[in-house]
C-alpha cells in the first residue's frame, strides 16, 4: 500500500491545495472575514499560491531522496514524474492569484 | 472580439488536427522502426516528452493566457456613464426594472440607451434561468436569491432578441425577450416618460 | 496431470447452477460479466432510439411531432440511461468479465458482489424504463438541477424516480469499484509486480477509485434533494437558508470526473489493443500510468467549468479555466504515446484497429472543441447551446463508443471462442462513423448560429433548418451503423467457427486459456515475470493448464484462489471464495424497496426493506471464514500459505477500506454544504445555533474512548487465548453513547424543514447515527460468531473489520458534532 500513496500523493496534494485556494478566494469574496482591502486579498491568496507551491517542492525533493525511495524502480520513477507534474499542476493552476480581478 | 477567438481557435485547432491525423497516417506507411530499450527511449523524448508534454503546454499556454485577458475586459469595472438596468426571470416572463426610473417596469422588453456600458442585475424568482442576448454579449445565470451583475453595450440603436439559456420547463422555448436599444433622445424620451 | 483431467476436476468446483436457477445463483465474473454486457447493450438501443426520437423532431422547425413535455422526458432520459444505465455498466461489465483473465486469477475479489451490483443496476434501471413508458419519467435535463426539480419546479412523482433510481443504480457503481480496487490490488498472478501488470488493469484501478471518490457527491446531492422533496428540508431553498447552487457543486463535482470516468477505460482498452494491432508493445507504459493518475486527479478539478455562467468572480472560474486546459496535456501524452506506438511498429488494419482509428479522428476534434469551451468568454457564448451538445457527443461517442466497439470485436474470441466470419463490421463502420460526423459537425454549427439546447422545436428563419435536417439523416444512417455491429456482433458470437487460442497473438494472460475462458478462468495460478507473459513465455498456456502453477491441484475441493502483496505480488494468503447463492440476487430485490418505497411515500416500508438487508448482510457474511483453525495450507510449488480467515488483513477488511474511502469522500462533502450554504447562502445565519450544553460533548468523547478502546482490547484478549466479548460490548456501549449524542442534537433542533442549517445539522447527525450504530451491529454481530465458533486466536481477522468501522464511526462522529457545537459556542 505504500507503493500506491506514493503514486497518489502528489496529485492528492495538489487538488487539496487547488480547493483551498479557490476555497479561500470564494471566503474573502463572500465577505466571511469582513470587508478586507483588494490589496490584503491578492497578498493573501499569493501567499497561498506560495505555500502551495512549496509543498510540492518539498514533496519533490522527499521522493527523490534516497531516505524514501521505493524498492521498486517503476513506482519511483512513476512517483516523481507525478510528483513533477503535481509541482507543474500547482504553478499553472494557480498563477492566476497573480493576474485576474479578485471578485469582479 | 469574441469571434476572432473563434476564428484563431478554429484555425488553431485545424492545424493541430491535420497534424495529429498525418502522423497517425504515416504510421502506416513506414516500416517498422528500430527496436530495443535504447530506440524506446529515444522515442519517448520525441513523442511523449516532446509533442505530449512540451506542444501540448505551448499552445494551452498561450490560449489560456489569451483567454482571460479577453475575460478580464469584458468584467463588469465601472464606468462614468454607466446604466444600470435589472431583470428579474420567472416561469416563463422577464420583467425589466430601471435604476434611472425607478418605478418603471417593463415586461419581456428591455430599454438601454445604446453606446452605453449597461450593467445587467440578474436575479430570478422561481427557477434557475440565464439572460443571454447573443449579439451583445455571454449569458448570465439568473439564479433565486442572487444578482448577478452582467456588462452589455449595444452599439447601434435597434432591436436584439434575448432569449433565456437555460432549461426551465414546458415552457422554455417561448421564454424570450427583445432589447430595444434607444438613441440619446429616444432614452431620455424613455426614462422621462410616465409610468403606464 | 493432463489438462483436461484438470478441467474435469476444476469445472465442478466452479460452475454455476445449471438451467433457469443458474442466472439467479452464479457468482462466477463469466456469466455475471456477460448479461451485465447484455443488459447494458440494450441500454444501449433504448437510449439510442430516444436519441432517434430527438433527432426526429428537430429534423424540421415547429415540429409537431412531440409536445415540450414529452420531449422533456426523452431527452431527460436519453442523457440519463447513455450515462448512468450504458456508459458506466458496459464498462464495468467488460472489467468483471475480462480482469479476472488478465491479471491470472481466478475470479474478482468478492464475486458475491458483483452479482448483487448486477442486479441492484438491472433493477434500477428497469425501473427507469418502465416510468419512462407510463409518462412519468423525469424531465428536468439528466444534471436536473433545482429549484426545478424541486417541488415547486417538478411537483408528482418523476423527479423522485431519478433521484432514487439513479442512487440505486449508484450501489452497483460502487460495489464494482471497491471489487475492482481489491482485485488488482491484491488478486494477481504470482510476481506480478505493479510494473507488470496489464495497462488496462492500471486504468481500471484509477477509474475505481475515480468512482469512489467521485460518486459519493453526487449521492449526497441527490439524498439531499430527496429530502428536500420529501419532507422540506430546504437544502436548495434559498427562502430558507438554502442554495441552489450548492447542487451544482456536488453534481459537477461528480459529473466532470465522470467524463473521465467513463472515457479512462476505453483508453485502457485502446492502450491494450493498439500496441497487439500494431505487432508491437506500448511506448512510455510508466509515462502512460502518469498520464492516467494525473488526469483522473486533475479532472476532480474542473468541475467549476460547468458553471462558467453562474456569476462566479473570475479569479475562480481562471482556476478552472487553467485547470481545464491544463488536463488536456495528459492526454495529450496519451495521444501521442499511441502514435508512437503505431511508428513503433507495424500496424495492421484489423476491424478494432478501424474503430481506433475511428477514435483517433472523433476524440481528437472532440478534445479540440473542449479545449475551446475551457476559455471563459467563448463559453459564455456556447453554454447551454447546441455547440457543447456536439462537442460532449464528440468526446462520448468518440471517446467511448467506438472504442469500446473496437475492444468487443477485440475480446470477441474471448467470449465466443469463435473467429470472425461474418463480416458486416466494416460496412457497420462506414455508416456510423461517417453518420456521426454529418450530424454532430451540423450541431456544432446549429449552436454557433445560436441554437439553444433542450428546446422541443424552433421557429423556421433562423438558418437552422438545413443544418438539422443534415444533421438528423446523418444520425439515421448513424444508428443504422450500430444496429449493424449489434447484429453482426451478435451472428459471430452465435454461430461463428471454432477459433484458435490467442488469435491476435497478444501477451496479456487473458489469451492464455482456453476460449471461451472457463468458469474458474484459468487451471493455475502462473508465476509471471514480465509486462507480456505470452511473449517471453509461450509455452506458458500449457503450464498453465497442466496445473504447474499454484493451487494447481483441488485437494481441497472448494474455490480458492491467490491474495499477492500489492507491490511485488508474493503469495501471501489462500482465499476461499464462498459458492453459489440465491442471496445476492434476494438482497438487490429488497434492496431496490428501499429505494423504491419513498417514490410512492411509503416509508415504513423502506424501514422494514433496510431491516430486511441488514438481515441478509448478516446471512452473507455468516458463510464466511472457518470454524477451525486450518493452519498453512498447501498453495501448490511447494508453498505453503495461511488461509485469508487467519490474517489480520482478510479480504473484508480490504474491501471495508475502500468501502470507507466513497464513505469519506460523502462525509467530506456534507460537510463542504455545510460550509458552502454557511459562507455563499444568502440566508444565513440561522435564527439560532444550537447550544451544546455539557452532556452531550461529554457523551460524545466518553463514547469515543470507549469505541476507540473496546476493539482493541477484545483483539488483544482473544490473542492472547481469552474471549473478546468484554471488549466488544464496551466498544458497542461506546458506540451507543455517541449516538445518544447525536439523538441529543436532533432533540434540541426538533424542526429540520425550518432552515437548511437546522436540515444540515440533522443530516450530519444523522449520518453518525448510522455509522456508529452499523459498528455497534457488527460487534453485536461478531460476538455472534465468536459464539458459534469463528473466532480464535489465529482467526482473529473479523475483528480488525469491526474496529475499522468503529474508528471510522468515532472519526466522523467527533468531526461531525465539532462542526454542529463549535458555532453555538461562539454565540
Amino acid at each position: 500500500m505504500t507503493e500506491i500513496l506514493r503514486l497518489s500523493v502528489p496529485m492528492t496534494v495538489w487538488i487539496a491545495a487547488f480547493s483551498a485556494v479557490y476555497g479561500l478566494q470564494g471566503l474573502l469574496c463572500a465577505g466571511a472575514f469582513g470587508a478586507v482591502e483588494p490589496g490584503t486579498q491578492r497578498g493573501l491568496l499569493i501567499l497561498a499560491g506560495a505555500v502551495a507551491v512549496a509543498v510540492q517542492v518539498a514533496l519533490l525533493m522527499a521522493l527523490r531522496a534516497p531516505r524514501f525511495a521505493s524498492p521498486s524502480r517503476f513506482v519511483q520513477r512513476v512517483s516523481v514524474i507525478l510528483a513533477v507534474v503535481a509541482l507543474i499542476s500547482t504553478v499553472w493552476t494557480l498563477l492566476p492569484v497573480v493576474a485576474s480581478s479578485v471578485c469582479l | 472580439m469574441i469571434a476572432r477567438l473563434w476564428w484563431v481557435m478554429l484555425a488553431g485547432s485545424v492545424a493541430i488536427f491535420a497534424l495529429v491525423m498525418v502522423l497517425l497516417a504515416l504510421a502506416f506507411r513506414k516500416p517498422a522502426g528500430p527496436s530495443g530499450e535504447a530506440a524506446d527511449q529515444r522515442r519517448e523524448r520525441v513523442w511523449i516528452m516532446g509533442l505530449g508534454i512540451g506542444f501540448s503546454l505551448a499552445v494551452l499556454g498561450a490560449l489560456l493566457v489569451w483567454g482571460l485577458a479577453a475575460g478580464e475586459r469584458l468584467l463588469p469595472r465601472p464606468a462614468p456613464d454607466l446604466v444600470t438596468v435589472r431583470a428579474e426571470a420567472r416561469q416563463w416572463a422577464w420583467d425589466f426594472g430601471y435604476a434611472d426610473a425607478p418605478d418603471r417596469v417593463t415586461r419581456n422588453v428591455l430599454h438601454i440607451p445604446a453606446g452605453r456600458p449597461v450593467d445587467v442585475e440578474i436575479t430570478a424568482t422561481d427557477v434557475i434561468h440565464s439572460f443571454w442576448v447573443p449579439r451583445l454579449a455571454g449569458k448570465l445565470d439568473a439564479i433565486p436569491g442572487h444578482v448577478n451583475t452582467l456588462r452589455i453595450e449595444a452599439w447601434e440603436p435597434g432591436e436584439y432578441a434575448g432569449v433565456s439559456a437555460e432549461f426551465s420547463g414546458t415552457g422554455y422555448r417561448d421564454h424570450v425577450f427583445t432589447v430595444i436599444a434607444h438613441d440619446p433622445a429616444g432614452w431620455d424620451d424613455f426614462i422621462a416618460r410616465e409610468a403606464p | 496431470m493432463t489438462a483436461l483431467r484438470l478441467h474435469r476436476k476444476l469445472d465442478p468446483i466452479w460452475a454455476s447452477d445449471p438451467g433457469f436457477r443458474g442466472w439467479f445463483t452464479t457468482v462466477n465474473n463469466n456469466d455475471i460479466g456477460k448479461i451485465f454486457l447484455m443488459t447494458a447493450t440494450a441500454f444501449f438501443v433504448i437510449g439510442g432510439i430516444l436519441a432517434m426520437l430527438i433527432r426526429a423532431q428537430l429534423a424540421t422547425p415547429e415540429s409537431a411531432f412531440m409536445g415540450p413535455a414529452v420531449y422533456n422526458q426523452v431527452f431527460t432520459m436519453h442523457g440519463t440511461i447513455m450515462m448512468f444505465l450504458f456508459a458506466i455498466p458496459f464498462f464495468e461489465a467488460l472489467t468483471v468479465y475480462l480482469l479476472p483473465g488478465m491479471l491470472g486469477t481466478r475470479d474478482l475479489a468478492f464475486p458475491r458482489l458483483s452479482s448483487y451490483g448486477f442486479w441492484c443496476y438491472f433493477i434500477g434501471s428497469s425501473t427507469m424504463v418502465v416510468a419512462l413508458v407510463l409518462g412519468v419519467a423525469p424531465q428536468g435535463g439528466w444534471f436536473m438541477y433545482p429549484p426545478l426539480s424541486s417541488t415547486i419546479g417538478s411537483p408528482g412523482i418523476p423527479a423522485d424516480i431519478w433521484l432514487l433510481g439513479i442512487s440505486f443504480v449508484e450501489v452497483s457503481a460502487i460495489s464494482a469499484a471497491v471489487e475492482v480496487v481489491v482485485t488488482v490490488l491484491r488478486y494477481r498472478a504470482a510476481g506480478m509486480s505493479l510494473d507488470k501488470m496489464p495497462i488496462f488493469a492500471w486504468y481500471m484501478l484509477v477509474v475505481a477509485v475515480m468512482i469512489l471518490t467521485a460518486f459519493p457527491p453526487m449521492i449526497l446531492g441527490s439524498l439531499l434533494l430527496e429530502l428536500e422533496r420529501a419532507f422540506g428540508m430546504p437544502f436548495f431553498q434559498v427562502d430558507s437558508g438554502g442554495d441552489a447552487l450548492l447542487w451544482q457543486h456536488l453534481f459537477w463535482l461528480f459529473g466532470h470526473p465522470e467524463v473521465y470516468i467513463i472515457f479512462l477505460p476505453a483508453a485502457g482498452a485502446v492502450s491494450t489493443i493498439l500496441p497487439v494491432m500494431a505487432r508491437t508493445t506500448l511506448l512510455g507504459y510508466g509515462w502512460v500510468v502518469a498520464a492516467a493518475v494525473s488526469l483522473a486527479v486533475l479532472s476532480f478539478g474542473l468541475w467549476v467549468h460547468h458553471m462558467y455562467t453562474t456569476g462566479i468572480p473570475h479569479m475562480g472560474l481562471a482556476f478552472f479555466s487553467a485547470a481545464s486546459t491544463l488536463v488536456a496535456v495528459p492526454v495529450g501524452v496519451q495521444i501521442f504515446g499511441w502514435i508512437g506506438t503505431l511508428w513503433k511498429g507495424r500496424p495492421q488494419m484489423h476491424l478494432p484497429m478501424l474503430w481506433i482509428m475511428g477514435f483517433f479522428v472523433t476524440f481528437v476534434i472532440g478534445g479540440l472543441t473542449g479545449v475551446m469551451i475551457a476559455v471563459v468568454p467563448f463559453d459564455w457564448q456556447v453554454h447551454d447551446t447546441h455547440f457543447i451538445v456536439a462537442h460532449l457527443h464528440y468526446v462520448l461517442v468518440g471517446g467511448f463508443v467506438f472504442p469500446m466497439i473496437a475492444a468487443i470485436y477485440y475480446w470477441l474470441p474471448v467470449f465466443s471462442g469463435r473467429k470472425r466470419f461474418f463480416r458486416m463490421g466494416e460496412t457497420a463502420f462506414w455508416l456510423a462513423v461517417p453518420g456521426f460526423h454529418v450530424t454532430f459537425l451540423a450541431v456544432h454549427w446549429a449552436g454557433l448560429l445560436g441554437q439553444r439546447r433542450r428546446t422541443d422545436s424552433y421557429d423556421p428563419g433562423q438558418g437552422w433548418e438545413v443544418i438539422n435536417l443534415i444533421a438528423s439523416i446523418g444520425s439515421f444512417v448513424m444508428a443504422i451503423g450500430f444496429a449493424l455491429v449489434i447484429v453482426d456482433v451478435a451472428i459471430n458470437a452465435l454461430i461463428a467457427s471454432r477459433g484458435r487460442r490467442n488469435p491476435w497473438g497478444a501477451g496479456t494472460l487473458e489469451w492464455a486459456t482456453a476460449l471461451p475462458s472457463p468458469s474458474y478462468n484459468i487451471a493455475s495460478i502462473p508465476v509471471v515475470d514480465s509486462r507480456y507473459p505470452m511473449h517471453t513465455d509461450p509455452d506458458l498456456p500449457n503450464r498453465i493448464a497442466r496445473g504447474e502453477g499454484f493451487l494447481g491441484e483441488p485437494i481441497r475441493n472448494r474455490r480458492e484462489t491467490l491474495a499477492v502483496s500489492t507491490a511485488r505480488g508474493d503469495p501471501l494468503q489462500v482465499v476461499v471464495f464462498p459458492q453459489n447463492s440465491v442471496v445476492p440476487f434476494v438482497m438487490a430485490v429488497v434492496t431496490s424497496v428501499i429505494f423504491i418505497a419513498p417514490i410512492f411515500k411509503l416509508y415504513w416500508l423502506m424501514f422494514v426493506a433496510a431491516f430486511g438487508v441488514m438481515v441478509l448482510s448478516m446471512r452473507w457474511v455468516w458463510v464466511l471464514g472457518s470454524r477451525h483453525d486450518e493452519g498453512a495450507l498447501d498453495a501448490g510449488r511447494g508453498v505453503s500459505l495461511p488461509s485469508a480467515s487467519e490474517v489480520a488483513d482478510p479480504p473484508g477488511w480490504w474491501g471495508s477500506l475502500f468501502l470507507l474511502l466513497a464513505d469519506a469522500v460523502l462525509f467530506g462533502s456534507a460537510l463542504f454544504g455545510y460550509a458552502f450554504l454557511w459562507t455563499v447562502a444568502p440566508n444565513w445565519p440561522p435564527p439560532a445555533y444550537l447550544q451544546p450544553g455539557v452532556a452531550g460533548p461529554a457523551l460524545a468523547l466518553g463514547g469515543a474512548a470507549l469505541a476507540l478502546a473496546g476493539p482493541r482490547l477484545a483483539e488483544r484478549r482473544l490473542r492472547g487465548g481469552d474471549t473478546p466479548y468484554a471488549g466488544l460490548v464496551l466498544g458497542a456501549a461506546g458506540l451507543g453513547a455517541l449516538m445518544a449524542a447525536c439523538v441529543m442534537v436532533m432533540r434540541a433542533l426538533p424542526d429540520p424543514s425550518a432552515h437548511a442549517y437546522d436540515a444540515t445539522v440533522w443530516v450530519l447527525s444523522g449520518y453518525v447515527l448510522f455509522h456508529a450504530g452499523l459498528a455497534a451491529i457488527m460487534a453485536g454481530f461478531v460476538m455472534a460468531r465468536g459464539r458459534a465458533g469463528f473466532l480464535s486466536p489465529r482467526r482473529f481477522g473479523e475483528l480488525r473489520v469491526v474496529r475499522l468501522w468503529a474508528d471510522y464511526a468515532v472519526l466522523t462522529g467527533l468531526i461531525a458534532l465539532a462542526a454542529i457545537y463549535l458555532p453555538g459556542l461562539g454565540t
